[in-house]
């Protein structure tokens, strides 16, 4: 993260149902075999180009293989290290070179946000309560070099993520969830095989055991993050692993040129026998990083290139462009994600301290000018309520009504100010990241919305790599410098209401050193919501809970919603095999193929 | 020498021993005040640059005025006239109407006229400001270097070798990045455009100082200045009585040059996104984020652009003909 | 001679060093002044949801608790001796000139500037030859045809286009020529000269032009200017007078004396542009040195600014003094000093 690069940035943003093991176990039996399409749910739809033909069916099915698939990139990958990764466009893209212990199942519509035995023979079986863990993996999976892997690789892979020095950008669940006693690093590990972390046992080659620090019903989630991606430990060479990941899937490295450039070919040891979900399509994989985001879309409209490897849809340019012509259009898809556009309110900061004052704001707000700022309709639906429709249980209200036309409700808001004891409105800022134009949009639409009722904004942005970590997510800072609204963003790591509200509604995850994506909610209400929604082992009142919580931070007028995001993604018509995988709310890079 | 953006300025680069030599005042009868203007009122395309650039300085001043009469507030919305999925002006040629005379803004309809002319504030604002800090430095350097000579010479010359071998538009996009946002008693867009006159400043006073000491070092030896010392009189009395009136020429005529360069030189920071705050409009942030949709709404570029041209061209064009005015070597 | 030049070189080098000392400053010492904290510089290279002990390692790791004096030392020790980074597993010598690695990706900044150095060199290259030839071209056709409409029109493109930012041209001439006929190669397009010399061309030929149309005015003024004064001076009067064809007297003589301050601008320019072409990268979204910078800054990366910012600050001061010793080399009157 904060690498500046991609527009938009889209953490793992997981969706649909949160299943317990036997459905989904049950799903992958389903979508087993070779082919993923036409089964289930998603039907195929052979050739005929359609807006949203990509969406809940295959596009183009083919098992043809063959060609060449060029992706590109408008910055950079944080890495393509495995341990020391943290987007969705990457998590997406590595399963092409890495086999973590479960995936998620490369299908179109709601079963691509189930998991899938990958590594792993099946889902994790839980003991002691959900404490304890265990992974069985397929016989006869081998590395680039045809050595077996083994559950030591795996639990060597585990090790070397906990390690934030040498791999600072990928998520901390296992640090935080393992029961480490103390444990740091491989790279610092006195056993002579570097294997000393307690917390995993390799009873044997084929056996994995984690012990967790507390119950997690879930932990099948965490065996799908690449950390569990087997790294063989004569090979690691730390930070300087990503320059060749040694590959278990059916792509290795042929070359690899850091900050520009890297191709991927077939991996000869990959035996498709011990791999029920890989369909490896092209023979060849080319990337191309720092390409300009409107130049790649170019190249998408005419051909040169076929996946814009983020996926976070076409530009606003390429945008337009699109959506005027049927002929362009039809080869387009709008996909849903899990990812809430939002403006944080302080309450920290007078007199947005007054709950009053914070509802004028709710109230003043012009929904529809919010939702242009993210590229109108094809950026997202307006949200009116904290949780994406998409996420299972999620309910749809709206506290704040913005009158008929939703561009705001004046009259209550100026009646708000005067219960607020600012009658006559009041001036506070407003953040935003400088290098995001639909942000400083957001912002200049809300100076306009606000200043009807007489609320004056002053706007300042902020370079988005110190955004959270200096400035807005630094609660000092945004509290002396008077932030009162700040745009924000979130996209769930988690399917569930636990993955889209913890890191953005518990009071307890605010750190006074910065980096917080919780800028604005501290009610102990929510705090204690959610404690009762972990102990809350039934999946229909905890999902009433998460609703809950989400009704409770718009009651307290904290968090002021904008958009619920979509993508619009662009599929050039040699591509094969193309659809949406709603646990990535992005196209499966594992299914897809080329026509040569 | 050379300028640092990326693109060049003759102006600046000229020897500036070369270009001016002999500029200092030995005509007369008429003073050479008299006889530029005469020179000048003869060039009638000086004339007309500098014609355009009062009109300019009056939009500029009375941009409040001139927008209420022929436009909409800068800041104000029009989302009702924008393609909520194309997010452009409905209908042809961006919106461009009598109604909104360059057509609005992509995304929030913005209308494009008001923020020109609102641009021409900060752009001039900035430029103007900055070069004089500029001649105010170089001045005080080059004179001070040129007159005094020896180790003190020495000391600036070096430190005009170093300004010049820095990267300088690299240098303050740096800076501002690097400086807090509110300080030295100002805060917000006040004080980002003291910032932005402070470092463009700065950076400006090497190019006005080394001429300003070629032309101090061919002073100095002249009669004028011997008799004065011969007199008795102390060294700054010298300096102030004597050479400054004989560097007003080169002075004014390289000041009007530094102004083009320097507005090139804000539309440059404010392109690559260091510039004031929004949504205060400057032409060089408005092509900065036209760059992203100039296929969908061209003159969202084109009339940002010819504004930073028809400036810089303007302010050019008088420097050039106050250069020949002054200069009798001049064609 | 030799004297001269050692001199210059050695004031050079010092140049570098002060350049050096004060690009440092500006990163690591105003922050510090500014009130931030080695954990607050390093609370920007560690994930999202780091906690305190790892922004602390993250410090240690990047050396921020040392004086600054020694953080210092260490970046100009690697240039000059090259250093040795612990990548984890082991550590790995970085051979002088080692400009330290990426904050951010680890990685060692000296091989990404060698990889992107090349896009500069073409741009460089590629427009430098053109906008010579047009500009001087321009310049004598329009010294010798004064006050023609060839004079007059040319004089007044140049002077139009130096008042003409690049990235407002070349913005211009994408949508024109790449968008809207399709006749140029768009944005973001580079093809390296080994790899196929004929695309490397078509990718670059719109980027060279837009700088080329810059720069060329100011050289065809120049030369312009400089072939009027050197006609009207007695030694042209003496060749005409010898009865030389006129087309000698233009070209042998007075070309020749009019070009020695072109070459020394040109130099420097060239100079400048290899140390990266920030705006025309960005325009065209070429992954130069230039635009290397502008992601390095915007990501705080100081290594990489660092490393960036003295290259740049190299062909400058390389520039400058090859232009010099050029210049005492080619016209007796500069005094060797």
């Amino acid at each position: 993260m904060n690498r500046g690069e991609p527009a938009v940035k889209t953490r793992p943003a997981v969706t649909a149902t949160a299943t317990g093991a036997a459905l989904a176990i049950l799903l992958a039996a389903c979508g087993g075999g070779t082919s993923t399409s036409g089964n289930g749910g998603g039907t195929a739809t052979a050739g005929v180009a359609a807006f949203n033909a990509g969406v809940g069916s295959v596009f183009n099915p083919s098992d043809a293989k063959g060609g060449t698939l060029r992706l590109a990139h408008s910055g950079d990958f944080d890495s393509l290290d495995p341990a020391d990764t943290y987007y969705a466009y990457s998590w997406n893209f590595i399963r092409l070179y890495g086999r973590s212990l479960v995936m998620f199942a490369p299908a179109p519509g709601a079963k691509g946000s189930t998991l899938v035995p990958d590594l792993a023979a099946t889902l994790g079986v839980p003991s002691d309560n959900a404490k304890t863990w265990t992974y069985h993996l397929r016989p006869g999976v081998k590395f680039e070099d045809g050595t077996l892997i083994t559950a030591k690789d795996v639990k060597y892979a585990v090790e070397r993520s906990l390690d934030k020095t040498v791999f600072p950008d990928g998520p901390t669940y296992f640090n935080d969830f393992l029961d480490l006693q103390g444990y740091t690093s491989p790279y610092k590990d006195a056993d002579p095989n570097k294997l000393g972390l307690k917390a995993i046992e390799t009873p044997d080659d084929a056996t994995i055991v984690f012990h967790l620090l507390k119950p997690f019903s879930g932990f099948d989630y965490f065996a799908q993050l690449p950390a569990t991606i087997p790294v063989p430990a004569a090979k690691d060479t730390g930070a300087n692993y990503k320059q060749h990941v040694v590959s278990s899937g059916p792509y290795k490295f042929d070359t690899n040129s850091i900050g520009k450039s890297f191709t991927l070919v077939r991996n000869d040891s990959w035996d498709v026998g011990t791999d029920p979900n890989r369909k490896a399509l092209p023979d060849r994989i080319e990337v191309t990083l720092n390409v300009n985001a409107d130049d790649i879309d170019n190249r998408l409209l005419s051909g040169d290139v076929d996946v814009a490897i983020e996926g976070t849809g076409l530009q606003p340019a390429a945008q337009g462009r699109v959506l005027g012509d049927p002929s362009l259009k039809k080869n387009a898809d709008s996909a849903a994600i899990a990812r809430l556009w939002y403006t944080s309110i302080n309450p920290d900061v007078a007199p947005l301290d007054n709950i009053h004052c914070r509802k004028a704001v709710e109230y003043a707000n012009d929904k529809v000018s919010y939702q242009n700022a993210y590229g109108g309709p094809a950026g997202g639906d307006i949200a009116t309520n904290m949780m994406p429709p998409m996420i299972p249980g999620a309910q749809k209200f709206d506290v704040y009504p913005g009158g008929a036309d939703n561009h705001g409700d004046v009259p209550k808001a100026k009646d708000e100010l005067k219960q607020c004891g600012q009658p006559n409105g009041f001036s506070t800022t407003m953040s935003y990241r400088a290098e995001r134009p639909r942000e400083k949009a957001v912002a200049e639409g809300m100076q306009q919305a606000l200043a009807r009722v007489g609320i004056k904004l002053t706007l300042k942005g902020f370079p988005q790599s110190d955004y959270f970590k200096l400035y807005a997510g630094k609660p000092a800072y945004a509290k002396a410098n008077n932030l009162g609204l700040m745009t924000n963003g979130w996209g769930a790591d988690w399917p569930d209401g636990f993955g889209f509200l913890q890191q953005i509604v518990d009071s307890r995850v605010i750190r006074a050193t910065g980096g917080n994506t919780n800028l604005s909610v501290k009610v102990p209400d929510v705090d204690k919501l959610l404690d009762q929604a972990l102990l809350t082992t039934d999946l229909v009142a905890r999902e009433q809970i998460w609703s809950q919580i989400d009704r409770t931070v718009m009651d307290n007028a904290v968090v002021l919603p904008g958009v619920w995001a979509k993508t619009l993604v662009y599929r050039p018509s040699n591509l094969t095999n193309v659809f949406v995988n709603d646990g990535f709310g992005m196209y499966d890079y594992l299914a897809l193929g080329v026509k040569k | 020498m050379t300028v640092p953006l990326d693109l060049p300025d003759s102006a600046r680069r000229a020897k500036p021993e070369a270009g001016l030599a002999g500029m200092g005042g030995t005509i007369q009868g008429r003073s050479l005040g008299q006889i530029a203007w005469l020179r000048l009122r003869r060039d009638r395309v000086a004339l007309a640059g500098g014609l355009v650039i009062l009109v300019l300085v009056l939009v500029a001043i009375f941009a409040p005025l001139v927008v209420r009469l022929l436009g909409h507030p800068p800041t104000e919305f029009h989302e009702d006239l924008i393609d909520p999925s194309l997010q452009v002006a409905r209908g042809p040629r961006g919106g461009i109407s009598w109604d909104f005379l360059f057509g609005l803004e992509p995304v929030n309809g913005r209308d494009l006229f008001s923020r020109v002319v609102y641009g021409a504030r900060i752009s001039l604002l900035i430029a103007f400001l900055a070069t004089l800090l500029s001649m105010a430095i170089g001045t005080t350097m080059g004179i001070v270097a040129g007159y005094f000579g020896g180790w003190i010479d020495t000391v600036i010359s070096r430190l005009m070798d170093l300004f010049l071998a820095f990267p300088l538009l690299l240098f303050a996009i740096a800076l501002v990045g690097v400086i807090p946002d509110h300080g030295f008693g100002l805060s917000g867009n006040t004080l980002r455009v003291a910032m932005l006159v402070v470092i463009i400043g700065f950076f400006g006073w090497p190019y006005i100082g080394r001429i300003i000491r070629g032309q101090t070092l061919s002073l100095r030896e002249r009669e004028f200045v011997d008799a004065a010392r011969s007199l008795g009189a102390r060294s700054p009395y010298i300096i102030v009585r004597e050479l400054l009136p004989n560097l007003v020429a080169p002075i004014l005529v390289y000041t009007t040059l530094l102004i083009p360069t320097n507005v090139l030189f804000e539309a440059a920071l404010s392109f690559l996104g260091v510039g004031v705050q929004p949504p205060t409009p400057t032409w060089g942030g408005m092509l900065s984020e036209a760059s992203r949709l100039y296929t969908i709404a061209p003159n969202f570029m084109i009339f940002p652009g010819l504004a930073i041209f028809v400036t810089v061209l303007a302010f050019n064009l008088l420097g050039d003909g106050l250069r020949d005015a002054l200069d009798p070597r001049a064609r | 001679m030799i004297v001269f030049i050692i001199r210059r070189l050695v004031g050079a080098v010092l140049l570098l060093f002060v350049v050096s000392a004060v690009t440092f400053s500006i990163f690591f010492v105003v922050p510090r002044l500014a009130g931030a904290t080695a954990e607050d510089l390093a609370s920007r290279y560690v994930g999202k949801t780091a906690d305190e002990q790892q922004v602390r390692q993250m410090a240690d790791k990047l050396g921020f608790h040392d004086p600054l004096v020694v953080q210092y030392g260490r970046f100009a020790k690697g240039i000059v001796a090259g250093a040795d980074y612990d990548y984890g597993p082991a550590a790995e010598h970085c051979p002088a000139p080692c400009f330290g690695y990426s904050f951010l990706t680890q990685a060692p900044v000296w091989p990404d500037l060698l990889d992107r150095l090349p896009v500069t060199a073409s741009l460089a290259a590629g427009a430098s030859a053109i906008w010579l030839l047009a500009g001087v071209a321009t310049g004598v056709i329009s010294a010798l045809r004064r006050g023609s409409i060839f004079d007059r029109a040319a004089m007044g493109v140049a002077l139009a286009g130096v008042s003409l930012p690049i990235f407002f041209t070349g913005l211009l001439a994408l949508g024109i020529f790449s968008y809207t006929l399709g006749v140029t190669a768009p944005g973001s397009s580079y093809t390296a000269l080994a790899e196929d010399p004929a695309q490397w061309a078509y990718d670059l030929i719109l980027p060279w032009i837009t700088i080329a149309f810059l720069y060329a005015a100011g050289y065809a003024r120049l030369t312009s200017s400089g072939m009027l004064e050197t006609m009207s001076e007695d030694f042209i009067r003496t060749a005409r007078a010898k009865g030389l064809p006129e087309r000698t007297v233009v070209l042998k003589h007075g070309l020749r004396a009019t070009l020695t301050p072109i070459v020394t601008i040109f130099g420097l320019d060239v100079g400048l542009l290899l140390g990266g072409a920030i705006l025309t990268e960005s325009t065209f979204s070429l992954n130069g040195i230039g635009r290397y910078a502008i992601l390095a800054i915007g990501a705080n990366d100081l290594p990489k600014v660092m490393g960036v910012t003295m290259v740049a600050a190299f062909f400058i001061v390389l520039a400058n003094l090859v232009v010099d010793i050029l210049y005492a080399v080619v016209d007796p009157r500069v005094r060797l000093t």
